[in-house]
């Protein structure tokens, strides 16, 4: 619960320092801890309908792979990678400390956002292979717009691992 | 030594200049054949080639090259903080120069690295939107290589003309300007002649056309006020040795609101923002940072004395010689900077005749080449003209006696060499040398 609402919490308030103690556990249990945790609060607090949800396409350009996921309005990509098992770091865990949940926007969804802020801009100076509609996949939002948009993940993050590994989420 | 007025160093820099006197006082030393005065080395009037070392400058790097060092970007001990400290003060310092922020600051290794940097990264990050670049005819060799070589890749250039006085047409360049410029590359002080391009202007036209602006600042920076947000500036590049700093350093500002992002040249370790990996000089850094600073302290001074010791060469050689011609604007120039052109005078003679002073008959890059210089064929100078061209360079260091000096043996020279010269007679009888066909019927 706490690593959840962290999350949530430091997604929101830009550049706040992780305050939550980390749970480090291994993929598994973390994909379901949150799964499960997911649900369990969106039953409680969502006691009405569904929240709305759009279809949104991560396509890791590291090995071409594509996936289509149902995405909440109002959660962050990373968030929504996270929770779908894709492959997008995110080491700092949304708390805006760092470039590893690096994606690429369409250009038409990346025009329609607000410019990023200092702090994001700085962080984007760092990533890996930067284009003109990257973002933090922390800092983007769903919105109704982005149904049907195709999010790329860059081959790399600015972790030198060049044997193939992939850092999990924390 | 004449007293030098205006200069509160005076006495400071009697100690530290380049005339450091080896000889007794008075007595003439000979090296090579040449006489020398006390010395033993000919007058430094090369100012724009680079100039000297500031002592105090010297004095703040010394302590980097002996006890103090570690690398800035170690985390983990004293001593890489230290030297971290001492490259984040000297980046304040560079930045205060400028009206800039400190993190708009990036070391380099000098103004070509710079400007290869800043113009290949803007015009590669943007390429999938834009591959349209302008500069002018004028630029400094790095930057009109680099433009070049994006050419090769598929990039187009505009390469602006100047007009007679060095200066580029304001509406030349806004109609060249295109949807899909990324970039405008325009020099703020010649170095061959000196003329100061309206930047601020520039900058306007570019920032209304959403294309960012670059200027090669090299021969600007601490010699005259920048400032980046006055005058619109998006990209800079700054050089250590042009402003009385060390070589092999120099700076890049890119400005971060709005953010002008470039893909870096350098790939490696993610210093200076990523956009210049590889360890920093510490020892050159803080020479740079300290030579900015001295330079926003002595700004004044310097540009009384310069002024001073230009219109007083000026003065002395319009006096003594007809048929001479000052190259590039006389108002919007730098004022350490002449570049005049004798007529009826070979450039390398006059550089022969004049041994006993360093001077250039163009930039320091071409000066080994016969070519006569672009920059003033692009101010539409007749070939004889572009090849009598000669450049005088002031600087904080140069005295009131080097300036008589240089002046009496260059109106000597000239005096001698147009008497030898059948070219001065054709052109005292009134001959137009550009209508004569000097090719022999065979």
């Amino acid at each position: 619960m706490l690593n959840l609402f962290g999350r949530r919490l430091c997604s929101k308030a830009a550049a706040v320092p992780l305050l939550m103690p980390r749970f480090r556990m291994n993929n598994m249990t973390l994909y379901r801890h949150n799964f499960m945790l997911n649900n369990l609060a969106m039953r409680s607090m969502c006691s009405k309908a569904d929240p709305e949800t759009v279809k949104i396409t991560f396509l890791n350009l590291r090995d071409n792979s594509e996936k289509v996921v149902d995405a909440k309005i109002g959660e962050h990509l990373l968030e929504i990678a996270h929770s779908n098992e894709i492959d997008l770091e995110g080491a700092c865990e949304a708390s805006l400390a760092c470039s590893t949940c690096h994606i690429i926007l369409p250009d038409e969804i990346y025009d329609d956002l607000e410019y990023p802020c200092d702090e994001e801009d700085d962080l984007l100076d760092l990533a890996y292979g930067l284009t003109l509609t990257s973002r933090l996949g922390c800092q983007v939002f769903v919105t109704k717009d982005m149904d049907g948009m195709t999010v790329k993940i860059p081959e790399a993050s600015r972790n030198f691992y060049v044997d193939g590994h992939v850092p999990k989420p924390h | 030594m004449l007293s030098r007025g205006f200069r509160p160093i005076t006495r400071f820099s009697r100690f530290f200049s380049m005339n450091v006197s080896v000889g007794t006082p008075g007595e003439k030393i000979t090296t090579k054949g040449v006489q020398f005065g006390e010395t033993g080395k000919p007058i430094y009037l090369d100012n724009q080639a680079t100039t000297p070392l500031d002592p105090r400058v010297l004095d703040a790097m010394m302590p980097y090259m002996t006890n103090q060092f570690g690398n800035p970007h170690s985390r983990s001990h004293s001593f890489g903080w230290e030297t971290e400290k001492a490259v984040e003060k000297a980046r304040r310092q560079l930045a205060d120069l400028i009206g800039a922020e400190k993190r708009e600051i990036i070391f380099t290794s000098g103004a070509t690295e710079s400007n290869n940097n800043i113009i290949k990264g803007v015009a590669n990050f943007y390429k999938s939107r834009k591959n349209h670049i302008i500069t002018s005819q004028i630029e400094h060799k790095c930057v009109l290589d680099s433009c070049r070589f994006l050419e090769r890749q598929g990039f187009e250039v505009d390469y602006l003309p100047v007009n007679e006085n060095g200066l580029i047409d304001l509406d030349q360049l806004r109609e060249t300007i295109r949807p899909t410029t990324s970039i405008a590359s325009i020099m703020m002080c010649n170095n061959e002649i000196g003329v100061v391009q309206p930047v601020k202007e520039i900058g306007q036209i570019c920032r209304e056309h959403k294309v960012f602006f670059h200027t090669d600042a090299a021969q600007a920076v601490g010699k005259m006020p920048v400032n980046v947000n006055d005058m619109n500036l998006d990209l800079i590049s700054i050089s250590g040795h042009k402003l009385y700093g060390p070589k092999g350093v120099g700076a890049m500002y890119i400005r971060r609101r709005p953010r002008v992002r470039l893909e870096a040249l350098m790939s490696g370790g993610g210093q200076e923002r990523g956009l210049r990996s590889g360890t920093l000089a510490p020892h050159l850094v803080v020479g740079l940072g300290a030579a900015a600073h001295v330079c926003s302290q002595e700004m004044d001074n310097d540009h009384r004395w310069i002024s001073h010791l230009k219109d007083r060469f000026q003065s002395k050689i319009t006096a003594e010689l007809t048929h001479i011609k000052l190259n590039g604007d006389e108002a919007s120039r730098y004022c350490g900077n002449l570049n005049y052109s004798f007529a009826g005078v070979e450039g390398e003679s006059l550089l022969m005749a004049m041994k006993q002073v360093a001077i250039s008959s163009g930039s320091a890059c071409t000066s080994a080449s016969l070519e006569p210089s672009y920059v003033l064929r692009a101010l539409g100078l007749e070939d004889d003209m572009a090849h009598t061209s000669m450049r005088f360079g002031f600087g904080r260091f140069t005295t009131e006696e080097e300036v008589d000096f240089a002046a009496d043996n260059l109106t000597t020279a000239v005096k001698r060499l147009r008497e030898m010269s059948p070219l001065w007679d054709m052109i005292q009888e009134g001959i137009d040398l550009s209508s004569i066909n000097w090719t022999q019927p065979h």
